[in-house]
């Protein structure tokens, strides 16, 4: 081939790469609203106002992240943080269709799920989100 | 579990741009030089080489701990003494997981290209660019997509005694 052709598809290879970048970074913390049942999941006690159930994985930098500014937001008995191992509980991954950890799921005191959040959670979006719901509640 | 070691989140970034170069000019030389007709000639093709030395740093930081990356051990002792110390550490295991999907695919490249199949390396390197590339840039974390499939799969699994 020659290395002007290559060196033409080196640089769409980069830039084809920068878009997949923005675009997943546009998409991480994006709080979208979901309606769902109220649904049980065994061993995950609910807050009486929030729960922010957080799936996580081992491999996970931004888990860890995300797992420390959901503590933040907890405040039992009203909002509970419940963070779970994928690896552990593969049936609610697969249940719950998460394709990503760190992903939360937000329920309100009834158990309905009322949002989700792919990516690590941004502390801004989580905040309003919460004063939404529990005003609405 | 046991963890592995704290690093230093910026050494991981370091290490995952160097090594995106290296696959990048991979890319280059793959495309420029082609398959080659022969099992002995396609051994000794520079973008063969290059990837079979990228392929082996895969293997040894998935197995000894991205801290032991050639690279990181660069940062440490060029870059970090010159910069602010870290505001905060990281868990080793993610990008070391990350390390070991590289060398998966790169050990494909390798297999297939030394099997004349046309473009096996080109993509293969790709690829490997493409994960190392958006963690450098982006802070993109493999092990929290590629490890979900995994135990999605139900390859991997782990009771909650662990």
């Amino acid at each position: 081939m020659a290395p002007l052709v290559a060196l033409g598809i080196v640089a769409a290879l980069v830039a084809g790469a920068t878009v997949l970048g923005l675009v997943w970074r546009a998409s991480q913390g994006r709080i979208r609203r979901v309606r769902s049942h109220a649904v049980a999941i065994e061993g995950v006690e609910l807050g009486t106002t929030v729960t922010l159930l957080q799936f996580s994985s081992e491999y996970c930098a931004p888990c860890r992240s995300t797992a420390r500014v959901l503590e933040e937001f907890a405040d039992a008995p009203r909002v509970a943080h419940v963070e779970l191992d994928v690896a552990e509980r593969p049936e609610l991954a697969a249940r719950f269709g998460i394709l990503q950890t760190p992903t939360t799921l937000v329920l309100d005191d009834t158990g309905r799920i009322r949002a989700r959040i792919g990516g690590a959670v941004r502390r801004d979006l989580l905040s309003a989100e919460l004063a939404k719901l529990t005003v609405a509640a | 579990m046991s963890r592995p070691a704290q690093i230093d989140p910026r050494g991981a970034r370091f290490t995952a741009a160097i090594t995106a170069l290296l696959l990048l000019l991979d890319v280059a030389l793959g495309l420029v030089g082609g398959v080659a007709p022969t099992l002995a000639e396609r051994a000794v093709q520079p973008a063969f080489l290059l990837l079979v030395v990228l392929a082996a740093i895969f293997v040894w930081s998935a197995t000894a701990g991205v801290a032991r990356n050639p690279w990181s051990i660069v940062f440490r002792s060029l870059i970090r003494p010159r910069l602010q110390p870290p505001t905060e550490l990281e868990d080793a295991a993610p990008p070391t997981f990350a390390q070991g999907v590289g060398a998966f695919v790169t050990l494909i490249g390798v297999v297939l290209h030394l099997a004349g199949v046309p473009y096996a390396l080109v993509i293969a390197a790709s690829a490997a660019f493409i994960a190392a590339f958006l963690n450098a840039a982006f802070g993109y974390c493999l092990g929290c997509q590629i490890y979900l499939l995994l135990v999605r799969a139900g390859l991997i699994r782990r009771t909650a005694a662990a």
